[in-house]
């Protein structure tokens, strides 16, 4: 298996087990890889958009879709897990890519009411609610934070 | 994207902001997003889609034009 693939798994496995996202540095103990090594494959995931660092710090993690480095208003609870994800999308992200059951526990974008949602095997149990995508899918890369 | 509780919270948090109202997406057409787009993360094979499987994904829940097309160039910067 190609270091990149090995960085990808170890980070997934870390946040999906402890619902926080490791470091460079977390990560070339665990596989255990050298330092450098690990660095550049964060470099080249994040090409791949699949990791974005923590601005200011390669070495951390901001988010490893859909998981989140950072507290945000997106709360996903998972057994006994507790996890942030991005946006509304990578909250049902989680449970999707973890298969497993979960409360998502989010606000809602205009009042700040809270909002719960249940997820099951099935998907969602309904509630009403709605979801706006606020930009077009070409520009979701120009501030990837902002979307 | 954010979660609201009705159209109308939604219209009333674009009017406060001066921003377009964009498509609304059912709770029901995020959960197939979300599992086309994470179900398999955590595996060996897993990737981001790419361009073109992004647009299938969209038009499998119904998600149809330029603002679900990640090509469209209408909506690219242009500096």
């Amino acid at each position: 298996m190609d270091i990149d693939t090995q960085v990808k798994l170890q980070i997934y496995d870390m946040v999906a087990r402890t619902g926080a996202v490791p470091s460079t540095l977390d990560v070339a103990r665990t596989i255990p890889a050298p330092l450098d090594d690990v660095a550049a494959a964060f470099r080249r995931l994040q090409e791949k958009r699949l990791l974005v660092p923590e601005p200011g710090d390669a070495s951390r993690i901001r988010m490893a879709p859909p998981f989140s480095g950072v507290p945000t208003q997106f709360r996903v609870r998972v057994g006994e897990r507790r996890f942030y994800a991005n946006c509304v999308w990578d909250a049902l992200g989680i449970p999707a890519a973890l298969h497993a059951a979960a409360l998502v526990e989010a606000v809602d974008g205009h009042t700040g009411e809270p909002i719960t949602l249940e997820i099951t095997a099935a998907g969602p149990v309904p509630v009403p609610c709605v979801i706006h995508f606020a930009v077009p899918a070409a520009r979701w890369w120009d501030d990837i934070v902002h979307t | 994207m954010l979660l609201f509780r009705s159209e109308e919270n939604v219209t009333q948090w674009c009017r406060a902001r001066g921003l377009p109202m964009r498509p609304l997406v059912s709770l029901a057409q995020l959960w197939q997003l979300a599992v086309a787009w994470y179900g398999n993360r955590l595996t060996v094979e897993s990737r981001r889609p790419q361009p073109d499987e992004m647009a299938s994904i969209f038009a499998s829940v119904g998600l149809t034009g330029a603002f679900w097309d990640p090509n469209a160039d209408g909506w690219r910067r242009t500096t």
